[in-house]
């Protein structure tokens, strides 16, 4: 895509051209029309990113709390906003809680992202479309719904996940087990939920991507005398590397970020047990009223994703200097 | 592994994990078609028989559902069409015409998509609070624009780099004017890029939870999600209802989805950078 934009993009080179034979009223329409055309998206994005990103910023280093809300007036603090967050005993728990969450999610959706993928490859048409629905209807239900639906599966008493696991008679009764008590079983509900609703996307992208491999390439690899496993190593893989690096980097942003899931099921608990860093942030804004430490842990955790993405960021950029 | 042995493994996998993938949906199916008294027993009902639409009376009679309905309706519309309109306008500036700011322009865009939209929730809480747009569907309807503009303008910038510039100054040379360029020929012409980019937009605005949630204080400007969510702490175990209203909410998008199928995995990637 990009390597081809600069042949592809002829008009704009015979811009000065064309318009050095036109009146120059028109030659200066011309060159505002650009401008004009790009003005309300430039707004809008201005407003509602530009604008609130840069106020994050401010707010972080300002006593924004109650009080401010009402009165409007919001003392500078500097970095003490930071300070307290660092200190309050707190941010270490949060951090890597937060990394290990996404780490497991980012992991397990993409090894069963891949799995399924391939097995998309080898199943027959009918079971190819059998697996294609299920994937779809699970990728459609929205989150709120499919949050809902996983607190009634798992839900003490009468939920059909812990009757099915008595049924089993490996663990014992469960029939009234609160997975929500615990914030090792919180967060395995909560895995399983944003598992099961990030492995469509990526399992039918890789998907896309495995179907362009020539199957000239695995024949000379099985001729070469190579196994299953070296010519999934140097042919499948080697292929998807650019199609898996973009599904990663998706992933561990979508990961990082999980809020409604957390919110909806624990709202962080038990006793912070499942506070994140996104909730961290929420409920220092709007429980705790302390919108300056809130917005100093969204920007932290912006920097910490940014530092997760830089290389791919990089390349971005890197390839932008062809556009 | 011999071929028929392999085609066995492969098939067993494939059933276990439909069985596994679909259940959620099939139990939140099953749960809102059953009657009232079935849905809390000590063993669960694996088919809803008889068949019982009283969950999805109880859901649809709750006090205010249309208004929910509209809310999201409205917000959601406004994503869609508003992104659209603005993007391809964008997209157009950007693909036929070289100009000073182009690539910043570009390069802010790329940027801002890495941006997690949950850290803005402060901000534009704040910002929407001094400029006395809480509770409003404006509000609403400008955060979601704003949110899925970067995506918008990427999809169909892709989009237009495809369609021969040659069409057009065609058209100009027989007389046509830029808007009538848009009109009828670029806008046919990028329409699957449109479509692609307007079912993003749909999925973000319409499963919107957290900015509806911390925008719309009163009951009355409650969009469907966050309807949704109060009604299951609100009520605490009226689980037909919940279930019910559930489905109401995610089957359209499921059949949707079902229905465009083949465009979903193009439209999704298409945002991003390709090698």
């Amino acid at each position: 895509m990009t390597q081809t934009a600069p042949d592809r993009a002829p008009a704009a080179l015979d811009e000065p051209r064309a318009a050095a034979r036109r009146p120059r009223r028109r030659r200066l329409r011309d060159r505002a029309t650009p401008y004009v055309l790009l003005a309300p998206a430039t707004v809008v994005l201005g407003l509602v990113l530009g604008y609130p990103l840069v106020r994050l910023l401010v707010i972080s280093m300002q006593d924004y709390g109650l009080r401010a809300l009402f009165t409007g007036v919001t003392p500078w603090t500097g970095f003490s906003n930071y300070a307290q967050i660092f200190t309050g005993g707190q941010f270490g728990g949060v951090l890597l809680r937060t990394l290990l969450f996404c780490a497991a999610l980012v992991g397990g959706t993409l090894l069963i992202g891949l799995l399924v993928a391939l097995m998309l490859g080898a199943a027959g048409k009918r079971m190819r479309t059998a697996v294609t629905i299920c994937l779809i209807c699970a990728w459609a239900v929205p989150t709120t719904a499919a949050t809902l639906v996983w607190q009634w599966l798992f839900e003490p008493g009468y939920g059909v996940i812990n009757w099915m696991l008595t049924k089993l008679t490996v663990f014992g009764d469960l029939t009234q087990h609160d997975w929500f008590a615990s914030s090792f079983s919180a967060f395995a509900v909560i895995w399983l939920l944003v598992v099961w609703q990030s492995v469509p996307f990526v399992a039918l992208t890789l998907r896309a991507g495995l179907s362009q491999i020539p199957s000239s390439y695995y024949e000379t690899a099985a001729i070469s005398g190579a196994g299953a496993w070296t010519s999934f190593r140097i042919v499948t893989l080697q292929f998807l590397r650019p199609i898996l690096l973009l599904v990663t980097i998706l992933s561990v942003v979508w990961d990082f970020n999980v809020f409604n899931q957390i919110w909806i099921l624990t709202q962080g608990g038990p006793d912070g047990g499942t506070t994140t860093l996104g909730i961290w942030s929420f409920t220092r804004a709007f429980s705790s009223e302390s919108f300056g430490q809130g917005a100093a842990i969204a920007v932290v955790s912006v920097a910490m994703l940014l530092v997760l993405t830089a290389y791919y960021v990089r390349r971005l950029v890197r390839a932008g200097e062809q556009w | 592994m011999k071929p028929r042995s392999r085609r066995v493994t492969v098939n067993a996998a494939a059933t276990l994990f439909c069985v596994v993938w679909i259940f959620p949906v099939y139990w939140m199916v099953n749960t809102a078609f059953k009657p009232y008294g079935d849905i809390l027993r000590p063993t669960p009902r694996f088919i809803p028989v008889p068949l019982s639409l009283g969950n999805f009376a109880d859901a649809l009679g709750k006090p205010f559902f249309g208004d929910y309905l509209r809310n999201s309706l409205i917000a959601t519309g406004a994503a869609v069409v508003g992104g659209a309109i603005l993007a391809l306008l964008a997209a157009v500036a950007l693909t036929r015409f070289r100009f000073f700011g182009r690539r910043a322009f570009l390069i802010a865009v790329l940027a801002v998509q890495m941006i997690p939209s949950p850290a803005l929730v402060i901000p534009i809480f704040l910002s929407l609070k001094s400029a006395n747009l809480l509770n409003t569907l404006l509000g609403l309807s400008l955060t979601y624009i704003g949110f899925v503009l970067p995506f918008t303008i990427w999809t169909l910038r892709g989009f237009l780099h495809g369609v021969p510039v040659e069409l057009e100054e065609a058209a100009m040379v027989d007389g046509a004017g830029r808007v009538t360029v848009i009109r009828r020929i670029l806008l046919p012409l990028v329409a699957p890029g449109i479509i692609a980019s307007s079912v993003f937009a749909f999925i973000t605005a319409w499963n919107d939870y957290l900015f509806a949630y911390v925008e719309m204080k009163d009951q009355s400007h409650y969009t469907l999600p966050v309807w949704l969510v109060s009604f299951s702490t609100s009520t605490g175990t009226d689980y037909g209802g919940l279930i019910a209203a559930s489905t109401l909410f995610a089957l359209p998008v499921i059949l949707f989805f079902l229905v465009i199928q083949r465009r979903l995995v193009e439209g999704m990637t298409s945002g991003a950078v390709k090698d």
